[in-house]
């Protein structure tokens, strides 16, 4: 197990690895340092949570039921802020955000949800185009950015068509393509296959690798073990709240490890 | 941000959030509409009750200043030139001997006692009098108290007369009638108040999911609340139109003389049409500002 402790590096630096090529490590977009969140029960929801998390970075969060992952994730939109700790996003503290800049840091992430969260008397480019509409309806090309986000996901024939109307897979893919159209440089999902057929889930991996691929961080939350061994990502794996498990190219479990 | 896009979009979404939930967008239109023809109509009682009262004490603000019948007119004129000096004195006119027994034969039916004291020698016994018209009826026992030491005045137990007995309860009256209407507009404002502020939420809370996705995807506080301000406004003003509709068509109904019913003129009446239709815009946005409050912070 390998749990990064340390605070963002300063700059970006440039590692050479043996007689390869320089390797270049840019500094962290995401840091969690030592980050605990106790909610009004009492009952820590993460504990002494530390790991840091490179730009272009694919990273998977697993565990069971309330074993903390969601409670990641809404760390890194600010929906909740750490009782203690530091939650540092592109080298902003949370802690110290102001709430007027919240929705600025909102638009730098893509961020999508098991429940996909659209708005069921919105077409589908209509739902697309609201996260621009309510962000900044001055902006020009909106019909082309709309059609290029569904372009990625796959749903440009899908443009007039209510949600009520699509699968799970394809509900999920207008939530991707509305999270991509402010062009996120990180992207969060929280169990985004959760509600969906292995099939379905294994495309929308698929889909959220290729955005990765386009440059973007991935976050994403779940405790979907098929998707999370096909990837051979790096998994951060979540027990009681605390991180119990930081692997490159991991799997859902360690080897030996009982199913929880 | 361009404003003008952003305003076009913010007006689309209040008139779809009122078509959307026109069940509770009309139930509120009606309340407001209801408890703005309460404040309209407690304005029009208080204003017309106002005026009767106010015209009362002005006819109450007369204090009369008898003169003794020796006093030689320029006497006369330099003490009334005196008086309509005092700032609490509107006009000081004189009223002599003649002047007097007519008003009084008009006024009081003396007219046959006065003519028979005439013929038989007994002369015209009223006396001559400066007429104090006074700017405020509080007034009128203070100058009473100073003009009545004069020596140029009428001998007698009343050498001036005004109605000390109406001012006070007049007094009493405008006092109670402005007093209950303020109330009355206060009390039906806050009905108002609490009835967009209830609407609002329950707006919001149809509209949740909305406001989710709005602050997940990045927009600002402020438009999220936009369209609630814009809704509260546009059911205030409605329900305001609505309202000042029904009020001037009974005044209408009931009005002469080019005025309205209870002797309201017409400008007074515009007055108060644009009084409802601002506190009707203020009372929908500031219902609404509480109403999304909640919304936003959590």
């Amino acid at each position: 197990m390998s749990i990064s402790t340390s605070p963002a590096p300063p700059r970006t630096v440039t590692q050479a690895t043996g007689n390869g090529p320089p390797v270049r490590h840019d500094p962290p977009i995401i840091v969690f340092e030592n980050v605990s969140k106790t909610y009004g029960n009492g009952a820590p929801a993460v504990q002494d949570v530390s790991f840091t998390v490179r730009p272009r970075d694919f990273v998977f969060v697993v565990g069971a039921s309330g074993a903390g992952k969601s409670t990641i994730i809404r760390l890194l939109i600010r929906e909740e802020t750490a009782s203690k700790g530091h939650v540092i996003v592109e080298g902003q503290d949370l802690a110290r955000l102001r709430h007027r800049h919240l929705p600025r840091l909102r638009r730098k992430m893509g961020i999508v949800f098991q429940d996909f969260k659209l708005l069921p008397n919105l077409t589908v480019a209509q739902n697309v185009a609201f996260a621009i509409q309510v962000t900044d309806p001055g902006r020009s090309h909106l019909k082309e950015k709309v059609g290029e986000a569904l372009y990625i996901v796959g749903l440009e024939d899908k443009l007039n068509n209510f949600p009520t109307e699509l699968s799970g897979g394809e509900q999920q893919r207008v939530a991707i393509a509305r999270a991509l159209i402010h062009r996120p440089r990180i992207f969060l999902a929280d169990e985004p296959t959760g509600n969906l057929d292995p099939d379905a889930g294994w495309g929308i991996v698929q889909l959220l690798l290729q955005i990765n691929h386009r440059g973007a961080t991935v976050v994403m939350a779940t405790h979907n073990r098929e998707v999370v061994d096909l990837s051979r990502r790096r998994v951060l794996a979540m027990e009681g709240g605390q991180l119990i498990r930081d692997e490159q190219e991991g799997q859902y479990l360690k080897e030996g490890e009982a199913i929880l | 941000m361009n404003p003008i896009p952003a305003l076009r979009f913010v007006v689309r979404v209040a008139l779809q959030n009122i078509v959307r939930n026109r069940g509770i967008a009309f139930a509120s239109l009606l309340t407001v509409t209801l408890t703005l023809l309460g404040a309209g109509a407690a304005v029009a009682v208080v204003s017309a009750l106002d005026g009767v009262l106010h015209q009362e004490e002005t006819q109450a603000s007369v204090l009369k200043v008898f003169m003794a019948d020796h006093v030689s007119y320029a006497s006369i004129l330099n003490l009334q030139y005196n008086l309509s000096s005092e700032p609490s004195v509107l006009k000081a006119s004189f009223e002599n001997k003649d002047q007097a027994a007519k008003q009084a034969a008009s006024g009081l039916g003396l007219g046959n006692a006065l003519k028979i004291l005439q013929q038989t020698g007994g002369g015209n016994p009223l006396p001559a009098s400066i007429n104090l018209h006074l700017r405020n009826i509080g007034a009128v026992s203070a100058i009473n108290n100073q003009v009545s030491t004069s020596p140029l005045l009428y001998p007698g137990p009343h050498p001036t007369d005004y109605n000390k007995d109406v001012i006070p309860r007049l007094e009493r009256y405008i006092f109670a009638a402005q007093l209950g209407g303020a109330i009355m507009v206060a009390v039906v404002g806050a009905v108002a108040l609490v009835i967009i502020t209830i609407s609002v939420r329950t707006a919001a809370f149809v509209r949740r999911q909305e406001i989710e996705i709005m602050k997940l995807v990045g927009a600002t506080d402020w438009f999220v609340r936009w369209p609630f301000l814009i809704e509260g406004v546009i059911v205030g003003v409605l329900s305001a139109l609505l309202a000042s509709a029904v009020l001037v068509g009974i005044g209408l109904l009931f009005g002469s003389g080019g005025n309205l019913a209870l002797g309201i003129g017409l400008r007074f009446a515009g007055l108060v049409v644009l009084g409802l239709i601002a506190g009707g815009a203020v009372l929908g946005s500031f219902g609404s500002f509480v109403g999304i409050r909640r919304s936003l912070a959590t």
